[in-house]
Parts: structure tokens; sequence; C-alpha cells
């Protein structure tokens, strides 16, 4: 368990470089930096803006050295917990982003729970009654939330909690609240909006898991040890919880590596559309005006919690079952 | 104290207006003036104020209230700066320049200007704002290699002349060129000034000359920059306004550290504005301005959660925000947009292609294409018929307006048009009745936008349905923004379409370049412009007769003196830009959706929402807008 743990973890090291290497290949990608999208911006608004103080400014940034170096600048910056300067807001990247990963942390841990609840019942009331009634409309539920667009959902989702209860539009708490510490009134008001995040970026990932929580359930109510059970009298319901679902329980801990990203790029979306005070509309912004160490270090920070979100579920799962864990020794 | 009160008296004609503890001070102040912590109202403005008449059907207000915007991104703060529009001299509702933060402004030969300030005048933090915030930016930042490594800005310099700065006495400061400068008042009066002053007191902090440099040096590592020219560069931010520890002179004064998604500006103390019954501006006490993305702003100003609304809105919000305003109580007025047009096509005179370049520097090709656009069609069926069908000029509420200039070639007349290409030579067609260029191929022109809007396109497919009639065809492709401007200035694109000119509303005294080839950013001549904006180190010189004849005018219109001789020139100008259509407008005066909570008074009806001059609210005055109760 400690060299698999070890070699996980070593493992971490060249993928987030390979990550990092590629964040920054494609960012430089597009035409231009951001002190180009910096003049577009201010020419269509009638603004002005001299050359020479460009250029000036592209020196103080660096931005006149090769865009090796200025990777390798960026890398060494990481290393150190340095994440750059952010152009768009000029201010270290550090002081930007703190809040907002957190409700991120939020938003995509709610979700996730969120999920987990609503497939866990499902999934499992499915696969007990199969082709019931109930296991029919509860699928067509499930595959309704994943093939309406997050958008559309969001939007409709927004336009009742306007009318019907006198949420704001937008944002993950009442504007009062924006600028006050955390607060008992805050808590409720950031409560009071989450629920359309959550549920409109965790109905897209239900029907999924619904899915597998069900075919490997059926899998295993089929076994032989269930009939076993059964003819010996024991109550259906124990049976089920004692041993089947025990053992069909392992997609929800192995997905979680599979949810993380999925989540946090799913709410990206959304809370573009939401209005978010998460990471997905920040990072949408920097990549547009090309503010390339804001961008960078978020798509890193990003990474980072996929990568130990990863690692944490394959250990807990590897806690879980035995078989992941001595298969996982056997093989190396 | 007694000289302040004597100088209001005489100024409003009502002596009791300004007598002490009288409606003239902020209720959102008394606490503060009662317990001593801030002088009362009397002291705190300059002597005189400015008295801000309520003309053109504004009322006369009362104080109080909060005041909710929306905008897109926490750098939007700046937009403060814009519409609290205090500047040392300022547009008026005539487009005339006038004296603001300024008592008065002397000028002899239009190249020597003595600025007066205002006596007692101080910052918002109350330090006193005098002629050494003007020898502080000119000695120590504008002639500071470290802070401005390219010297003063442009707009001090008449072909590379400085000017000469005399500091005469603590309210008097005079800038002299050897030719007159017209560029100088108007940057002062800019929606994004030439600021020609610096809060002293509080920037020599961050300044080596004032402060141990490397202490200085130190303090800028803890707070991320290279050094200390970053930091104070940084810290000096009167228009980035993202400083809340810098002093203003603007209204609101902004009181939230960044970043932040909601920021607070309350009202100045110390502003220089009073209304006519002595009433210090502005009314409204605070302006908060709440940040969430863009695409969201209609909806959310729909819910009544903005009390002043136009930026991010576009015109097909409208409907849906008409819908909302009787649940959530606000109003929604259309201002007219004052570019010089809406929607433009450019054909590039720069075009690579020889073939095409010789047809488009033909005036008969460009009068045809635009002959053969239904702009009545496009009116009516986008803009609802409430644009003006017009060409790419100076607009109706312009002095210099003529319907001659708006109305040239805009008729829709397919027979003159295939008429006029038959004469340039283009009589050959091809089987699908496309006419054929000289060396054989058909005539298709591509049209690259920049994908931003639809709006662009929608506009495009009516043109290439009436163009088809004279054997053109037109292709539209949406691309990004920096992609087709690359394109135009290296001539590779044939034709784009954007906003037309900058400014619709010139006066004479307005620089007439943006007729001429003086930048690259004029689509239909990049490299000529360039040629001029670099002086001479890249692009191409103009060789077309007209676009010469524009440049010489532009240098007459610089050595004019006189306001009746610059009116001359500009007229010549629009009528050489009239009749050589170098620019293809199709619409101008589409409108731009204004929402204004009921209860908001003074607000006008049928504004111009208009960059510079304008400053989009800032020239109707938000410091005298007030809530009804």
């Amino acid at each position: 368990m400690l060299r698999y743990t070890v070699h996980r973890l070593l493992v971490m090291v060249p993928t987030l470089l390979a990550v990092s290497a590629l964040v920054f290949v494609i960012i430089q990608l597009p035409p231009g930096d951001y002190f180009t999208s910096y003049i577009n911006e201010l020419q269509s608004e009638g603004e002005s803006v001299s050359a020479e103080r460009i250029e000036f400014l592209r020196q103080q940034y660096g931005f006149d050295r090769s865009p090796v170096e200025q990777y390798f600048v960026w890398l060494a910056g990481l290393l150190r917990g340095d994440f750059g300067y952010s152009f768009e807001y000029s201010l270290p990247v550090s002081d930007v982003i703190g809040d907002r990963i957190l409700l991120t942390f939020i938003v995509s841990f709610a979700t996730i729970v969120f999920t987990w609840i609503v497939s866990f019942v499902i999934g499992t009331y499915s696969a007990v009654y199969q082709y019931s009634f109930g296991d029919y409309a509860l699928s067509f539920l499930g595959f309704i939330g994943l093939a309406t667009p997050n958008f559309l959902f969001a939007l409709v989702l927004l336009w009742i909690a306007n009318v019907y209860f006198g949420t704001s539009i937008g944002g993950l708490m009442e504007p009062e609240y924006l600028d006050q510490p955390w607060s008992w009134g805050k808590a409720m008001s950031v409560l009071e909006h989450l629920w359309i995040p959550v549920v409109v970026i965790g109905t897209s990932g239900t029907a999924g898991m619904i899915r597998r929580l069900r075919a490997n359930l059926l899998d295993e109510l089929h076994k032989q040890y269930v009939v076993t059970a059964r003819a010996k009298g024991l109550h259906p319901f124990r049976i089920l919880i004692k041993y089947p679902l025990r053992v069909a329980l392992n997609p929800f801990i192995a997905d979680i590596g599979n949810l993380l990203p999925q989540v946090i790029s799913g709410a990206a979306i959304v809370s573009v559309v939401l209005s978010l005070p998460t990471t997905g509309p920040m990072l949408l912004r920097a990549l547009q005006s090309q503010d390339m160490y804001l961008a960078g270090s978020f798509l890193m920070v990003l990474a980072l919690l996929t990568v130990v979100g990863t690692l944490v579920s394959d250990l807990a799962l590897a806690v879980l079952d035995p078989r992941i864990r001595l298969g996982g020794g056997m093989q190396k | 104290m007694r000289l302040v009160l004597f100088c209001l008296a005489t100024i409003l004609a009502s002596p009791l207006a300004a007598a002490v503890g009288s409606p003239a001070e902020p209720p959102y102040f008394a606490e503060a003036v009662a317990a001593g912590k801030l002088p009362p109202v009397e002291d705190r403005v300059p002597d005189p104020p400015l008295v801000v008449e309520m003309d053109r059907g504004r009322t006369i207000g009362r104080h109080g209230g909060t005041l909710n915007i929306l905008m897109a991104r926490s750098k939007d703060v700046r937009q403060m700066v814009v519409y609290g529009y205090a500047r040392l001299v300022r547009y008026g509702r005539d487009y005339e320049i006038a004296p603001d933060i300024l008592k008065d402004v002397e000028i002899e030969d239009g190249r020597i200007f003595t600025l007066h300030l205002r006596p007692g005048h101080r910052w918002s933090d109350g330090a006193p704002f005098t002629t050494e915030d003007f020898r502080y930016w000119w000695e120590d930042v504008a002639n500071n290699p470290k802070l401005s490594p390219s010297g003063p800005q442009i707009q001090l310099r008449i072909d590379g002349e400085l000017p000469t700065v005399e500091i005469i006495d603590k309210t008097t400061i005079r800038f002299s060129w050897s030719r007159p400068n017209p560029k100088f008042l108007p940057a002062l009066a800019s929606a994004s000034p030439l600021y020609i002053y610096r809060p002293a007191h509080y920037l020599k902090q961050f300044h080596a000359r004032y402060t141990d440099e490397t202490k200085l040096n130190e303090l800028a590592k803890e707070m991320g920059q290279r050094n200390w020219a970053a930091l104070h560069n940084k810290t000096d931010s009167l228009y980035k306004n993202d400083n809340m520890d810098l002093p203003s002179l603007q209204p609101w004064v902004n009181s939230t550290r960044m970043p932040a998604d909601r920021f607070t500006f309350v009202r100045n103390p110390y502003f220089h504005r009073v209304d006519a019954e002595g009433r210090q501006l502005p009314y409204i006490d605070r302006v908060v301005m709440q940040v969430a993305s863009a695409k969201i702003i209609p909806a959310k100003t729909g819910t009544g959660e903005s009390d002043l609304q136009a930026r991010y809105l576009r015109f097909d919000n409208y409907t849906f925000l008409k819908q909302n305003e009787e649940r959530n109580g606000f109003r929604t007025l259309l201002w007219r947009d004052g570019k010089g047009s809406h929607m433009t096509l450019y054909p590039n005179l720069n075009a690579q292609d020889p073939v095409w370049r010789a047809l488009f520097r033909d005036v008969r090709f460009r009068r045809a294409l635009s002959l053969a656009i239904d702009r009545n069609e496009v009116n009516q069926v986008i803009y609802y018929g409430l644009a003006l069908a017009s060409q790419n000029t100076v607009l109706p509420s312009s002095p210099l307006f003529r319907e001659t200039y708006q109305k040239a070639w805009t008729q829709f007349d397919l027979e003159q048009a295939n008429r006029l290409l038959d004469e340039v030579g283009l009589t050959q067609r091809n089987s699908e009745g496309l006419r054929l260029l000289p060396d054989g191929r058909a005539a298709e022109i591509v049209i690259e936008t920049a994908g931003e809007s639809t709006e662009q396109t929608d506009i495009l497919s009516f043109v290439r349905d009436s163009w088809r009639k004279i054997g053109i065809k037109l292709y539209s492709k949406p691309s990004q923004r920096e992609l087709v401007r690359n394109r135009i200035y290296s001539g590779e694109s044939l034709m784009s379409i954007w906003e037309g000119l900058e400014n619709g509303l010139p006066a004479a005294n307005t620089i007439p370049e943006e007729l001429a080839p003086t930048h690259q950013i004029q689509y239909q001549w990049p490299k000529w412009g360039q040629y001029i904006e670099t002086g001479g180190r890249s692009g191409e010189p103009a060789d077309l007769e007209e676009p010469k004849q524009l440049l010489a005018l532009l240098d007459e219109w610089y050595k004019a003196g006189d306001r009746a001789r610059r009116e001359e020139i500009w007229h010549r100008m629009l009528a050489i830009w009239t009749d050589q259509l170098f620019t293809i407008g199709i619409v101008s005066g589409a409108m731009q959706p204004v929402v204004v909570n009921a209860r908001l008074r003074n607000v006008p009806e049928d504004g111009m929402y208009t960059w510079d001059p304008g400053a989009h609210f800032g020239i109707y005055g938000p410091d005298t807008f007030w809530f009804d109760t």
C-alpha cells in the first residue's frame, strides 16, 4: 500500500509538468498577447494609448523575452508559490484567485454530494425494481437532465427562482452581502443561490452515475450468493444493503476522478451563464484578454486539484476494495 | 469663510441660500460636521464653486439615496471617472468646452493657455489642490524617465515640441507652445482625459525623489511590483480608479479595495459643484457598482437591479426590458448612438490584389456599391425603422451637419449602379450572371467580420441579396477581431464592416483627422494611415489625389487660428469625403437602450450615448441626478 501511494505521488510530478507545458503553449497559441488585446479593447471604446507606452509595458513584464524563457520564469515562480502577475487586475494572481478557488470548491463539493445522493437513491431503486414504471420514469428523468443543455436549464431555473422566490438573478449571494464578512445571513443567502448551479451541473452527471450503479447492482443481484441468502430467508432489504450494494459502490468512489474534471469544466459554462463568483468566468475572461499568468495559474490550480482528487479517489478505492489494492501491488 | 459666503452670495443672487445649517449641507455629512470631524460645507467647496444651472428641463433636487449600477468587470471602476466627468475643462450639452475644475482658462492665439484654479479647492481627502499638483506631474512624473520613458503624452506635443510650463502662483499655471495646440483642451475634456496634475501630497510617498529609494523598492517587492517606478505607476491611477487611497476630484470616490465584486463609491465631501440654491453636488450619496457577467446584465437590469444602465445593454434587449418595466419600476429610454455610422463598409484601398485595388480606387465603383444597398430595408428589418439610412458622416445634431453629406449615394438605385459598373468596364459576365474582373475572375468579394455579434452578418445578408443584382457576389466570413484587423492592415482583406467615424458630433474646433489618412485603424486606407502615424517609418504614402488633398486640408486646419476658417476647412473636407465615398455607410443613429429607475430625476429623455465627446452619461451630469420619493 505504501509503495502504491509513493508510486502514485511520484507519477503526479511529470503529469503536472506536462500539464504546465501544455497550458503555457495553448495560452500562447492565439495571435498577439495581453497588450494587443488591451489596445483593441481600448480602441473599440474610442480610447487610445500610445505605442511607446505599450512597448514600455511589454518590457516591464518581460514580454520581449522568448516564450521558452517566459515559460521557465513562470514555472520557477510556480514552484516558489508565486503565481505571477495579473495584468487585467494589476495585482499578483494569488490575490485575485483566493476567494474564487474557495467558492469553486464549495460549488463543486455540493454538486458531487448532490449527484451522489440522487444517483444512489435512483440507481438502487431502479436496479431493484428493474423494468418497473418507477425505473422507467426515473431513468427518463435522469436522461432529461443529461440531455438538456446546461445553460438553458440554468436560465429556466434562474427565471423561476426570480419570479417565484424573489432570488436575485445570478451570483452566489444577494448583492448586499458581496462585500460583507461571512455571517449567518450571508451563508443562508449563499444556500439560497447555491441550489441552482448545483442542480444544473449535478443533473448532467447523475444520469451516467445512475446507469453505472444500476448495471453493477443488477450484475450482483443475480449472483448465486444473493440467491442463497434469499433462500436462507434473509430479509431482502438486509441482503441488498449488506452484500450487493457494497460491491456495487465501487463506481461511486472511482468516479470522483472522472467527476471532478466534469464538474469543473461543466461549472465553467454554467458559472458564466449564472455569473457565479467562481473560477470559470474569470478563467474565460483571462483567456479572452490573454492575461496569461492568471489563466495559466488558474489552469494549474485546477489541474492540481483534479490530480489530487483522482489520487484520493484511487487511494479510497484501494482501501475499500482489496482486489484493487492487491492487483495494484501484483502488477509491479 | 466670510469670503466664501460673500462670493456665493454674489453669484447666487439669493444671499441666504448658502447660510449655515441650510439645505446646502448634505445630510450624509451632517453628523461628521456636527462632531467637528469635517468642516461645514461652506469651507469645503472652493471659492467660487461651480454653480450648475438646472437648464433644459432639469430641476433642483434633494440629497440622498444610493444609485445601483452593473458592470461586467472590476476593471470597469474607471467608468465612474467617466460618469463623474469632473475635468479641468469639460464639454457642455452644446458640445462646447467650458471650465469645470478650473475657474477660468485664458487662451492667446491658440498657443498660450493660462489656467486659473479655484482658490480653496481641495482633494477628496481635504488636502489643497494647487499648482504644486501640476508641478509634481510635470517635473516628477511626465518628465521622469523611469515613470514615463517616452516622455509627456502625445497631446502635449506639436510637431514634437513640448510646452513651456510656468507656475505663476498657487492657483495659476501657464502652458505655452510656439504654435497653436488645438489638441490640448479637447484632451483635457475627454472621457478618458489627459491628466496634467497628480495628488502630489499622496504620491510623493512612492516617489524616489521624496522617499528613500531602497525602502521604496522593498515596499514595491512586498506589493508584487518590480521597482518603485512600477509601484508609483500602479498607485497613480486617477483614471483607472482602482486605488481607494488615491485622492480624487470626482463627485464619487472609490471606497473598496481591489479585488472585489461589489464597489461602493461615496460622495466626495470637497466636490466643487453646487446647485443654484447652494446645495453641494452630487445629490446622490452613494453609487454601488456590482460586477456581474456581461451576458447576464440585461437580465439583471430587467429585474430592477440597476438604477441607471446603458453599458452592456443592446438594442435587441429592448423588448425584454420594456416588458419588465412595470413589474420592477424602471423606464427604458432610447438614446442615439453618436458614431458617424453604426455600420459601414470599408473597401480596402491598400488591398494587395492589384485588380481589386484598382477597382476600389475607382470612385464610380464605390458609388455603384453604395447605390446597390437597400438601406431602408436594413433599417426596417433590423432596427424597426428607428435608425437613419445614412452615409458615414457627421450626425444631424452636429453643427457641421448638412443633408447632402448624409444622403449622398444612399438611394437604392440598381439601374444607376449597373450603369456605373458598365462604365468602369466590367461589362463581361459569366454564366451565373456575375461580372468578370479585367483578369477574367468572377467578381466575388469576401467580407470578414469580427464574429462578435450576428448583427454584422445579418446586415451583410441584405447587402449580399442586392449586390447579386448588380452582378457582384458577396461572401461573409466570421473570424476573430485581431485576425481580421491584421489582415486589413496587411492588405489581405478586401473589404470589412465596422462602425463608422468615432466622433459623429464634431464642431469646427474638433480636429478633422478622422477624415484624412492619419491612423492605421482607418480600415479604408490602413497603410496610408500608418505612414502618417509612424512619421513615415512604415506604411505607404498616400498616392491618390483626394486623400492627399484631405491631408493638406488637415494641415491647414491645424494652422488656422480662428473658428470661421476652421469651419470652412471642415466643410471642404466633408465635401471631398462625401463625394469620394471612401467608406460606404449603411445606417447611423442606431438606438441605445438606457434603463432608468422610475424615481430617478434629471436624466434626459433623449440623449446621445457617445464616448467622446460625451463620456456616456458624463455630459448629462450624473451628479445632478436625484431620487424622488
